[in-house]
């Protein structure tokens, strides 16, 4: 019924960024391998500048690895990745277009006709469908993160990378996106990866949470979440999840990201 | 749906469904009584001091000298401010596509920036009458001197007003179109222009009103014509009278041309926040 697009699989080797500087070379990311399955909803959670957001810009091929090898699928990433859908912390909504306008970007610079059907389709899936004409300036902020994840959506990407989406937002609205990106998680069929600071959230929508250290980044652990979807927001006071919670925080805690 | 609709408007953007006293139509009135109010007696006291003090007319006019003036020879002044504006149009047009294309080469290519900017603010500097005999050496004259003319009292704010523009583009805006495969030119037509063009409708919105004023100073020394040539002509004949309708015709002019600029940016910009207080007072939505 959906036209779902074959999600793809991620694959990193050996992989190392170093941002040579005037006063030093900056280690952004230790040598870090991992393998992603396709279809699979993978968190990322670490402290600020551990190279969460350095590591989804190699994956998308927006800046290339100084050492290591990244592919998507069977290719090797070596300029821009098309086949992503990308949300990041600010909306990035264009304020001289539309919300359809700006949901139909995408298509626009990748010349794919009549997916105007599929973009409204979307908005009314995440309830944004009333304001298809109203400029971004007249949304609240949850609507226009909703509107930016449906543009992220409208191509149907094999991957889809949100980094901190969500921390611009109230508490209660980040709830409900939550629950919205698990929806998409199982209607879509789109390998996902969240980047994000909450240990919360990373466990909720996701059914893998890689840990990562600080600078260099390296992954300090790899948990596997067993939730059954749909998940409830009740989920987060079961015994069950706040122990995967429990069990990264005492990785930060040795860390010594979170001392108190 | 409509109510649900409503209701989200209205936690969407508060301001819309407020019910705020609207001062629109009181400023209004005020914004042009006032005015006309201190204009009459301004005038009033103009043409009694003239009339008191038995002035000339070649040094000083009465202003209801000027108004007879004016309706004698309407067309005689309608017909030269056609060929100013003639002469200002087709000037300002050259002007706003060598200052798009300037602007985007100087955004483009830092060289061209290092290149090109010092000269260009060489060449604004440079007090314009003084190079206008170098232009009727150059042009001839006529039509294309003043042209030129046109073109160098406006070709700066477009070019300033563009750079500034296409630089505050949101860097982030870029690589996300970026991330989506966008091609240079796509970024350029995607992301950089529409966010430069506020910025560009305010240069040109300067550059219409130096337009005409280039133009009449153009004319003054390049042409045989128009409103500029009308105006060298009457304080020559010491037609006071037709200088003062000259010059009021022009004000005339300028004030609906500044109102024209304004009509014509706010259709070009309906998202501009400049724009957003009036489409809230409409209560404004779906």
């Amino acid at each position: 019924m959906h036209g779902r697009s074959a999600s793809a699989s991620i694959s990193l080797k050996n992989i190392e960024k170093v941002y040579p500087g005037p006063a030093g070379d900056l280690h952004a990311i230790a040598p870090l391998s991992v393998e992603l399955a396709a279809g699979q909803a993978v968190s990322i959670v670490g402290p600020s500048g551990c190279g969460k957001s350095t590591l989804m810009r190699l994956i998308a091929g927006l800046d290339p690895p100084t050492r290591g090898e990244i592919r998507i699928g069977q290719e090797l990433v070596t300029r821009p990745v098309s086949d992503i859908g990308i949300v990041f912390q600010r909306d990035l909504l264009l304020e001289w277009r539309n919300v359809l306008g700006n949901v139909l970007l995408p298509a626009e610079i990748k010349g794919l006709p009549d997916l105007e059907p599929r973009a409204r389709e979307l908005l009314r899936e995440f309830d944004v469908d009333a304001f298809a004409s109203s400029y971004p300036w007249q949304l609240s902020g949850g609507m226009r993160q909703r509107v930016a994840i449906a543009r992220a959506l409208l191509t149907r990407p094999a991957l889809l990378f949100l980094d901190e989406p969500f921390s611009a937002l109230d508490a209660l609205t980040r709830d409900q996106m939550n629950v919205l990106l698990q929806h998409v998680q199982t209607s879509e069929a789109v390998t996902t990866l969240l980047i994000t600071h909450s240990i919360t959230e990373a466990i909720f929508c996701a059914d893998r949470v890689l840990v990562m250290s600080g600078r260099p980044g390296a992954i300090m652990d790899d948990i596997r979440v067993p939730f059954e979807r749909p998940r409830r927001l009740a989920l987060r006071e079961t015994s069950e999840f706040t122990a995967i919670g429990r069990r990264i925080r005492e990785h930060f805690e040795k860390a010594g990201v979170l001392v108190g | 749906m409509t109510t649900a609709a409503t209701e989200q408007m209205a936690e969407a953007a508060p301001p819309a469904n407020a019910k705020t006293p609207v001062p629109r139509s009181g400023s209004l009135f005020a914004g042009v009584l006032w005015p006309l109010l201190s204009g009459a007696i301004g005038l009033a006291l103009w043409e009694g001091l003239v009339r008191l003090f038995k002035v000339p007319l070649f040094i000083l006019p009465p202003p209801s000298q000027v108004v007879i003036t004016i309706v004698d020879q309407w067309w005689y002044l309608l017909s030269q401010l056609a060929i100013t504006t003639f002469a200002a149009g087709l000037g300002l047009i050259m002007a706003v596509v060598f200052g798009l294309a300037a602007g985007a080469a100087i955004t483009a290519s830092r060289l061209v920036d290092r290149m090109l900017t010092p000269w260009l603010v060489i060449a604004h500097a440079v007090p314009k009458v003084v190079i206008a005999p170098l232009f009727l050496v150059w042009f001839g004259f006529g039509l294309q001197s003043e042209m030129f003319f046109v073109v160098a009292f406006t070709f700066f704010p477009v070019i300033v007003n563009t750079v500034t523009g296409l630089k505050s583009a949101d860097p982030e805006q870029i690589l996300m179109v970026r991330a989506m495969g966008a091609t240079p030119g796509q970024v350029l037509r995607k992301i950089q222009f529409p966010s430069a063009l506020p910025s560009i409708c305010a240069g040109i919105k300067l550059a219409v009103t130096l337009a005409p004023v280039g133009a009449v100073i153009g004319e003054f020394v390049a042409s045989n014509k128009g409103l500029g040539h009308l105006l060298i002509r009457a304080v020559g004949d010491m037609d006071t009278s037709l200088a003062f309708a000259a010059v009021t015709v022009f004000s005339i002019f300028g004030v609906l041309l500044w109102r024209l600029a304004e009509w014509g940016e706010r259709r070009v910009l309906p998202w501009h926040p400049s724009q957003r207080e009036a489409f809230l007072l409409r209560g404004g939505g779906n």
